[in-house]
């Protein structure tokens, strides 16, 4: 039989030469090489299932591949790594940009946008690049790839880059990913220096190492004599650097809102799959270092939930559709850190997998009403979409249940599983306790800025004529959201960890197994061994597990049916109005999203005075010196070429000179001439 | 090699370069009024070629390799076979190659081009003597044998006035070494009474008062070498001689004749003035050559900077290479196990070196032949026209100037290493410092090329004749610069391993 792990390498390059075939003869393919894409994108989609059942067959798969450079300390390598988790992520990433690219037919392509060989030229590259990043079996490789990620996210937003708004949205997004990337390869180098190896899994792997360190059977390099538990939190808080500014976590979150001036589909690509979702799968990759050190997670679950809420209050006033879903998604990735941070690393990747869904779901819905309305993004000129679009709506309206985390669509299992889990683990632990009630608190201001969102775009009555006359969509578009419709509904019963609990059904939590390596997997990458590692006891509340579940599962449940609630009766209403105003002067805060924009501005000026001093070096000092060498070169080779002067007789005499000026110079100093 | 084969096979790349060299005087005689340019071109290379292939099988079978027995040596020890000569021999070669194939568009209406081909190979056949050579004897037999052609080669085109003066000059310059040589010669001999290498070296330790006899001699041969590699003070041929030459020939003289000089320079102060036995004689020849390198490299590339014509500024870059090469003999201390690894790295360069400078002169025999100027600004918005060629030229001089990824940044960064780790920081910083200036100058080339707009619309009209076998050369060098930098680590292999059996 031939063996599905042979083909992981051409998971990833399917997609780059759909980017070089795009790239090189897109004008003159139909559909500026769409189908080429297409076709390389179901390629990876098929051989990733074939390599999530090999998994399923109970096997696993850590190669190196290549050897690009080999020192005496460590050696740089490329390799692939296919376990559960990854496994589980190859098959979301190329699901998720199979339907995008499906999608961008009706949406570029349909729409008669120019450059589109472009278009999909970038669509390859990122997906390649976020699959390359996802089979990556070592740190400096998922670095490497998680850059061609953030290069490829600047070429894709900045598409339409005859506009003013796309280019330094493009800019703005590649910088701030850039300043937490800084930390993340300092990250990088100093777990080359204290590991000697960057490999996420095996024995000699750093997580193992680290693990072995920390229980006194290991040594490992620290600098300065660094207490070991010490400085293992640093390099985990230097390697959260890229995470926080990838996933877009307060407060490296500011350059998605922005990005959504990119094409929508690439807005879901980004959200649901690739870019926003490869800080969270790091976290996951390494989760076996990051649960080593307490003070790291406690970290991540307190930024996760702050993200989560604080995201979520910004989204309830924005007026425009892309926008509310740009805040859905940082408070959704804050909801994801939560659960790592809360010891809940099967939850988080639970919240990855049904977010992924549901949040393209959303992103091809917003792109098809987008294209309905002609491009018209505010919400306040649409309304009664609903029968005018009903596979549109019907599908929006189940991913939006979804985000909303209503009983019994995917959202509500996987967001209720972070919250139980962040409450059992968070009884002893304040920080986590904190991270909890926020998160909780996010659930109902998401659920009513969903609902505005879906009220006010599909209800009511049609507030403009192109409301009341939108322009169809046809199947390319339908088809991606039937497909992720779907499964925005059903995703969630992949792990119904509250149904098993109370009702003592054994075996339904598959999630649970599978990351468990029930079926397959590597050693010491499994959510038991995670558990066992991390520093969290748990704790319940109104007298046992089962309770617990019950109860947190319907306080949850119910805040998010008062804040649908609340939405329906503001919005569900023929012709809504405005009621931001009665929000008094929060409102300006949050429209101008607690101005933390002015205030990345305002650092970035006051960073100017040192940028000054460095360019005074460079200029006064460095140019100074080059400058200074290319004069002296320059006076010089003029003097020399009038030695040059044409006359032999005057060069016999310079040469035979030159001759005896070296035989005193020998002569004198081996003494000859005594 | 085989034991079956007797030892003079050994010799046979050399023996077929000059074979080919005499069936083309033959074919020249019997039929001297045939315009026969395409079949003496075709022949050349194809016994050029032969020549190449021999050698690279000799070196993959290990020929004269210690692991076959060592090296091979004939003539009472006078010749011997070893890597490093079939090393340099395959330079040789593959530059002879090169630029015949050149020359066959060079010439297209030269009156009696046969000639040409008949010198370039006796020259070559010098070269590969040169680099077998194991007294001294041969050596200024050798070394003859190769400027003799190579004066008439320069003086080719017999109606134009700065090839004759350029000829002229060399020869008289040349004349002039070759006496300084001869007489440093019969200086050792007087102080060691042998010339074979090993035996010279054997009396080195022995001198005793006659160290400074020896001394004297021993500089006056570095002089000797200085004007084969055209390395200060004995340069000044170069810059004219370079210029006035037929473009060809002038690749051929400062790429194969350096590499040939160079090839005398390893072999004499290893073999012959062992660094051990000679500072134990009071005799220092690596201070010399420091000097040397210094005072080269830095007047090379300094010189070059300020050039107006291009084909002028390579040859002031070629005196600069020639600086960056005696590294691998200033750059060496008595018993360091560093030098096979600078010594080594300065072959490696003088191969990549064969295979950039040869390009770059054949671009600059390509614009003469197009008849265009001769200036930087003559060459502006060449690009257009010309892409591919254009390309190949960007590579050589990138390459030139020791830029990653070419092959003449690895080869440059193998020597500099080799010097720093051998204690030479300053040798080193100097190098870096002139290259610094090179990209200087090469970059103006670059610039021109692809940025500049040409002075009048129609100043690249000229352009209208596809020098197929130019192009093919052209790009054939581009290619293999290229393609030198993922084979680097056989070469740099070959190179260490050639300079390993030398110490």
């Amino acid at each position: 039989m031939v063996d599905a792990f042979a083909y992981v390498p051409a998971v990833v390059l399917l997609p780059f030469f759909s980017f070089l075939v795009a790239l090189g003869a897109g004008k003159y393919l139909p559909k500026g090489g769409a189908f080429g894409g297409i076709a390389a994108t179901a390629g990876s989609f098929l051989l990733s299932l074939w390599i999530a059942t090999a998994v399923a067959g109970g096997r696993a798969y850590n190669e190196t591949l290549y050897t690009w450079a080999a020192g005496d300390q460590f050696e740089l390598t490329f390799g692939a790594l296919i376990d559960p988790l990854s496994a589980l992520m190859l098959v979301i990433v190329t699901l998720v940009a199979l339907l995008v690219h499906v999608f961008s037919l009706g949406y570029m392509n349909d729409e008669g946008e120019t450059g589109l060989p472009r278009y999909y030229a970038g669509l390859g590259l990122f997906t390649a690049s976020m699959l390359g990043f996802v089979v990556a079996d070592n740190l400096l490789m998922a670095f490497m790839f998680f850059e061609l990620v953030g290069l490829c996210s600047y070429l894709l937003i900045g598409f339409h880059f005859r506009e003013p708004g796309p280019p330094s949205a493009a800019k703005k997004a590649f910088l701030v990913t850039r300043f937490g990337d800084y930390f993340f390869l300092v990250g990088v180098v100093a777990v080359f220096a204290t590991f000697g190896t960057a490999a996420f899994a095996g024995e000699g792997s750093f997580p193992a190492l680290a693990e072995a360190a920390l229980a006194g059977s290991g040594d490992v390099w620290t600098p300065g004599g660094l207490e070991l538990q010490t400085w293992l939190t640093v390099v985990g808080l230097l390697v959260l650097g890229g995470v926080v500014g990838k996933s877009a976590q307060f407060p490296l979150h500011t350059w998605l809102p922005d990005a959504m001036e990119g094409p929508t589909p690439v807005s879901a690509l980004i959200h649901a799959a690739t870019m926003v979702a490869a800080g969270v799968y790091l976290v996951a990759r390494m989760y076996g270092f990051y649960a080593l050190t307490p003070t790291t997670l406690a970290v991540i679950a307190f930024i996760g939930g702050f993200t989560a809420l604080f995201a979520a209050t910004m989204g309830v006033v924005k007026d425009e559709l892309k926008q509310v879903l740009a805040y859905s998604t940082i408070s959704q990735y804050g909801y994801m850190m939560l659960a790592l941070g809360a010891g809940g690393y099967v939850a988080a990747v639970f919240h990855l997998t049904t977010h992924a869904f549901f949040k393209a779901l959303l992103f091809l819905g917003a792109g098809s009403v987008i294209i309905a309305m002609h491009h018209n993004e505010d919400m306040w000129d649409m309304g009664g979409l609903k029968s005018r679009m009903p596979v549109t709506y019907y599908t929006f309206l189940a991913g939006s249940l979804a985000l909303a985390g209503i009983f019994p669509f995917a959202g509500f299992w996987s967001k209720d599983e972070i919250l139980y889990e962040a409450l059992v683990h968070g009884l002893n632990e304040p920080l986590l306790l904190g991270g909890y009630v926020m998160g909780l608190l996010a659930v109902p201001v998401t659920a009513f800025y969903t609902f505005r969102m879906v009220f006010l775009t599909f209800h009511g009555e049609p507030r403009t004529d192109l409301a009341a006359d939108p322009e169809p969509v046809r199947w390319n578009v339908k088809g991606p959201l039937t497909v992720l419709g779907s499964l925005a509904v059903v995703t969630g019963f992949i792990n119904m960890v509250p149904v098993q609990k109370v009702l003592g059904l054994e075996g339904i939590d598959y999630l649970h197994r599978w990351l468990d390596n029930e079926w397959g997997g590597i050693e010491g990458l499994s959510s038991h061994h995670y558990a066992d590692l991390g520093p969290y006891s748990s704790g319940y509340i109104a007298g046992g597990e089962v309770p617990t579940v019950l109860v947190g599962a319907a306080v949850s449940l119910g805040l998010a049916l008062a804040g649908l609630g609340l939405a329906w009766r503001l919005y569900n209403v023929t012709s809504p109005t405005e009621h931001t105003a009665k929000l008094g002067g929060i409102k300006d805060v949050l429209y101008n999203n607690y101005y933390l924009d002015e205030l990345q501005v305002w650092i970035a000026y006051r960073t100017e005075d040192i940028a000054g001093g460095a360019d005074t070096f460079d200029q006064g000092i460095i140019d100074g010196v080059v400058n200074g060498v290319s004069s002296v070169s320059l006076l010089g080779g003029s003097r020399v070429r009038r030695i040059q002067t044409g006359l032999v007789t005057q060069y016999a005499a310079m040469l035979t000179l030159g001759l005896i000026a070296l035989l005193v110079l020998l002569g004198v100093n081996g003494g000859w001439f005594l | 090699m085989s034991s079956v084969a007797p030892a003079w096979s050994a010799l046979s790349p050399a023996l077929l370069l000059g074979l080919t060299g005499l069936a083309l005087l033959l074919v020249d005689t019997i039929r001297p009024n045939e315009r026969s340019n395409t079949s003496m071109a075709v022949v050349s290379a194809l016994g050029a070629l032969a020549s190449l292939s021999v050698t690279v099988w000799f070196v993959i079978a290990g020929t004269g390799h210690a692991d076959t027995g060592g090296a091979i040596t004939l003539l009472e020890g006078a010749v011997k076979v070893d890597t490093m000569s079939l090393f340099f021999t395959a330079i040789f070669a593959s530059v002879t190659a090169l630029v015949v194939v050149a020359a066959h568009d060079y010439f297209h209406d030269h009156q009696r081009p046969a000639a040409f081909y008949s010198l370039t190979l006796f020259a070559a056949t010098g070269m590969a003597l040169l680099a077998v050579a194991n007294s001294l004897a041969i050596v200024f037999v050798a070394l003859e044998m190769v400027s003799l052609p190579s004066y008439a080669l320069v003086a080719f085109l017999k109606k134009n006035r700065g090839s004759v003066e350029a000829g002229l000059k060399y020869f008289l310059i040349g004349a002039l070494s070759s006496a300084v040589f001869l007489f440093g010669i019969s200086l050792v001999y007087a102080a060691t009474g042998s010339l074979i290498f090993g035996e010279v070296a054997g009396q080195i330790e022995s001198l005793d008062t006659l160290s400074g006899v020896a001394g004297i001699g021993i500089v006056m041969i570095v002089g000797g070498v200085a004007f084969k590699t055209a390395s200060v003070p004995f340069h000044f041929w170069a810059p004219e001689a370079y210029e006035g030459a037929p473009a060809p020939v002038s690749a051929f003289l400062s790429s194969a004749s350096k590499a040939a000089g160079f090839v005398v320079a390893f072999r004499v102060f290893t073999e012959a003035f062992p660094l051990g036995a000679s500072l134990a004689a009071d005799i220092n020849w690596v201070l010399a050559f420091g000097v040397l390198a210094a005072v080269t490299m830095t007047l090379g590339n300094f010189a070059a900077a300020v050039q107006e014509e291009v084909k002028r500024m390579l040859a002031y870059s070629s005196i600069g290479h020639a600086g960056y090469a005696l590294i691998g003999l200033a750059a060496l201390s008595a018993g360091s196990a560093g030098n096979e690894a600078v010594m080594g790295a300065a072959m490696a360069h003088l191969l990549v070196y064969g295979f950039m400078n040869t390009g770059a002169f054949l671009f600059v025999a390509m614009a003469e032949r197009w008849g265009i100027g001769r200036t930087f600004e003559d060459y502006a918005g060449l690009a257009r026209r010309a892409p591919v060629a254009c390309t190949a030229m960007a590579v050589f001089m990138f390459s030139l100037a020791g830029l990653p990824p070419f092959a003449g940044f690895f080869s440059k960064y193998f020597l500099f290493m080799g010097a720093i780790e051998n204690g030479f920081l300053w040798l080193a910083g100097l190098g870096a410092v002139n290259s610094v200036v090179s990209l200087y100058y090469y970059s103006r080339v670059v610039r021109a090329m692809f940025l500049d707009d040409p002075a009048t619309p129609s100043a690249l009209d000229a352009i209208d004749v596809r020098p197929t076998a130019l192009y093919a050369a052209v790009v054939f060098a581009a290619v293999a610069t290229v393609l030198l930098l993922p084979g680097f680590g056989p070469v740099i292999e070959a190179a260490e391993a050639a300079a390993a059996a030398l110490f």
